[in-house]
């Protein structure tokens, strides 16, 4: 059995984004790590009953061998949605920044106590 | 009109899209949203009733997008349940729009903010593919996430980070579910997927999918470990409340439908009903426990809701046919009583410049229509005799067994305890205030209530209009039930009175909020609680 395979690196890469949002503070790290698993769903996405003999789905006239094309569809949409996402929180974290004027999540939930107050 | 399920979709969207481009003198503007409000939301209305009338007659539409075979490309699918929730949200949507235009200050954004958030939770209802659901919430957070830092001040801006963020990462999860599932079965329709998974062979490789789904789902429903981002998204300080009754009447409702959904196609394969009635009935009890502890009155009503939840959740997993169409119901009465609550406590808000619970008095001599609307909905919510949550708390009672029976009960008297907390702002000596409101912004939460009363009154009528299901509550057990009714509230009062308010749990309650990092964590932990349950348990 083969280790090294797409959806293995995908499970693997998947998951060290997820650590990342759970014991980073910042921000934008954990804006990254969202990124980070993002690329591995793509990878997993694409690499579902892929073999190297595979050729792209594009010519519609009977070729043998064709990768799955659907994936590849849901692939490209996610990929806009994931631009869509980082932009918004990206932008959102500006405006919380200028509020804040930290990028720290424990320092801001503490202000953000403090303010109620 | 085949199409005529793309259209309830596609509408809202585009007209909303072209809305944010509006820009005129404010009296203009106010006429121009007026007119679209009313005319699109009727078409809504008059195009969900011909959906429902239709799908009555002749069976569930089945619609395939772009005319692709069954199980390749999208497709919608508009079933009982599906029709009923999408009638339940124009509806309040329309209360909504309607409250948001009585403010002194309107804003085209709202507005189209609102349009297009509405149309995607009707796709959310109607989509029968794991992807396109996917792409519908995943928007939908988007959207969300600025309306609740629509005023971009401090604590909204923390509140609406939290909220993208947590909502995205779960999502996440939840696709990451659906490739490996695709990687196994091929399919992501849901009607083909029950079809494959009722016969599939290797159930252990299930187990990862469904956990990872399911996690998503619960986040999004606000099961225990997971509610942290719902209180502050539900009732940010500075969001107009018509947000935050359409966040917690409705958006919420979207996750749990989710769950209905998910638990649907699963349910040859796992048994899962013990862990979500365990699972419901431990959210309700956390969730009434926080919420008598808070001070502000938006806060107290967005905990009310977690409580709700875990109750709705106890009624669909308690695998009986009455309790399920009880959960379902209490879902669509849900929706009316707290949207109610939440647009009195907007109106209520405005007029004492204050959320704090102790400084409102004397709302019912101020203010007795919107006194009156509030004292129903707190009927409703608490499950009084004639009221529409007592008949949907009876079913879900009629389906419980052994010990869910007595939780249930626990449940209601938490629920009463909180409301008898709420209800002191409606009595005693208030400041001396002028409370000028229009007569039309107290319309919208007049009928609401109303709506609470025939949804009590005629339950028999509207169940089997709204599900295709007979089911009439036999007399002698509505009477016991609601003897119970007030032998808790008795209870609820002298637990009240002699525990709540002597003992201060605010700063208990405060302690246990969690942070970004907090919340991942917990949806780790969750995530693998719930793979070792399965694989233990549920096989």
């Amino acid at each position: 059995m083969e280790l090294i395979t797409g959806e293995n690196i995908s499970i693997l890469i998947f998951f060290v984004g997820f650590a990342g949002l759970m014991l980073k503070r910042n921000v934008i790290k954990s804006i990254i790590c969202i990124g980070i698993m993002q690329v591995a769903i793509i990878i997993f996405f694409l690499s579902v009953g892929l073999s190297p003999e595979n050729v792209p789905p594009i010519d519609a006239t009977g070729l043998q061998n064709v990768a799955d094309p659907l994936p590849q569809a849901l692939m490209i949409t996610d990929i806009v949605i994931g631009v869509g996402v980082t932009a918004t929180a990206l932008s959102l974290f500006i405006h919380m920044y200028h509020q804040f004027g930290t990028a720290d999540w424990e320092k801001a939930f503490k202000l953000r106590k403090d303010s109620e107050e | 009109m085949n199409n005529i399920l793309i259209y309830l979709v596609l509408f809202p969207i585009l007209t909303g899209s072209f809305l944010g481009l509006l820009k005129c003198k404010k009296s203009l503007k106010q006429r121009i949203l007026t007119i679209i409000t009313i005319f699109m939301q009727s078409a809504l209305l008059a195009g969900s009733f011909y959906v429902l009338t239709f799908v009555k007659n002749s069976g569930t539409i089945i619609q395939n997008i772009g005319n692709w075979p069954d199980f390749i490309g999208i497709t919608l699918k508009a079933d009982m349940y599906a029709v009923a929730f999408v009638l339940m949200s124009i509806c309040l949507f329309t209360f909504a729009m309607i409250y948001q235009l009585t403010e002194s200050h309107i804003e085209a954004r709202i507005f189209s903010l609102l349009l297009i958030l509405e149309g995607l939770i009707i796709g959310i209802f109607v989509s029968n593919d794991l992807f396109n659901i996917f792409v519908l919430i995943e928007v939908a957070t988007i959207v969300i996430s600025l309306l609740i830092m629509y005023k971009k001040d401090t604590i909204s801006t923390y509140d609406g980070m939290l909220y993208l963020l947590v909502n995205i990462t779960a999502m996440s999860l939840f696709l990451f579910g659906i490739g490996m599932l695709y990687k196994m079965t091929g399919v992501i329709d849901l009607t083909g997927l029950k079809d494959i998974l009722s016969v599939f062979p290797d159930k252990k490789a299930l187990i990862v999918p469904y956990g990872l789904m399911l996690t998503a789902v619960c986040l999004k429903s606000a099961v225990l470990p997971l509610f942290s981002w719902l209180p502050h998204a539900h009732a940010t300080p500075s969001a107009p409340s018509a947000i935050s009754a359409v966040l917690s009447g409705i958006y919420v409702k979207s996750g749990i439908y989710l769950f209905l959904r998910i638990q649907n196609v699963f349910s040859d394969v796992f048994d899962t009903y013990f862990l979500f009635l365990i699972l419901g009935f431990v959210t309700a009890v956390a969730g009434f426990m926080l919420a008598v502890s808070q001070k502000d009155i938006k806060l107290l009503l967005a905990y009310s809701t977690i409580s709700q939840i875990g109750m709705i959740m106890m009624g669909l997993s308690m695998n009986s046919v009455s309790a399920y169409i009880g959960g379902v119901y209490h879902i669509v009465n849900h929706a009316f009583f707290k949207s109610c609550l939440f647009l009195t406590a907007g109106i209520i808000i405005d007029a004492y410049k204050t959320r704090n619970i102790d400084s409102i008095r004397g709302v019912f001599k101020k203010h007795p229509i919107v006194a009156i609307a509030c004292v129903i909905s707190i009927l409703g919510i608490t499950g009084a005799p004639l009221l529409n949550g007592s008949i949907s708390k009876y079913w879900i009672s009629y389906g419980a067994k052994g010990w869910a029976e007595y939780a249930l009960i626990i449940i209601n008297i938490g629920t009463m305890a909180i409301f008898l907390k709420f209800s002191t702002i409606l009595f005693g000596k208030g400041p001396d205030i002028k409370m000028n409101i229009s007569k039309i912004r107290s319309l919208p939460v007049l009928i609401l209530s109303v709506m609470c009363l025939l949804g009590g009154i005629l339950s028999e009528p509207i169940i089997s209009f709204l599900f295709n299901v007979q089911m009439s509550p036999n007399l002698i057990d509505y009477l016991e039930k609601s003897l119970l009714f007030f032998i808790s509230l008795g209870i609820a009062y002298l637990l009240y009175r002699f525990v709540i308010s002597k003992v201060n749990l605010y700063k208990i309650a405060s302690r246990l909020e969690l942070g970004f990092n907090g919340v991942c964590i917990s949806m780790g932990v969750f995530l693998l609680v719930m793979i070792l349950y399965i694989r233990v348990f549920a096989m």
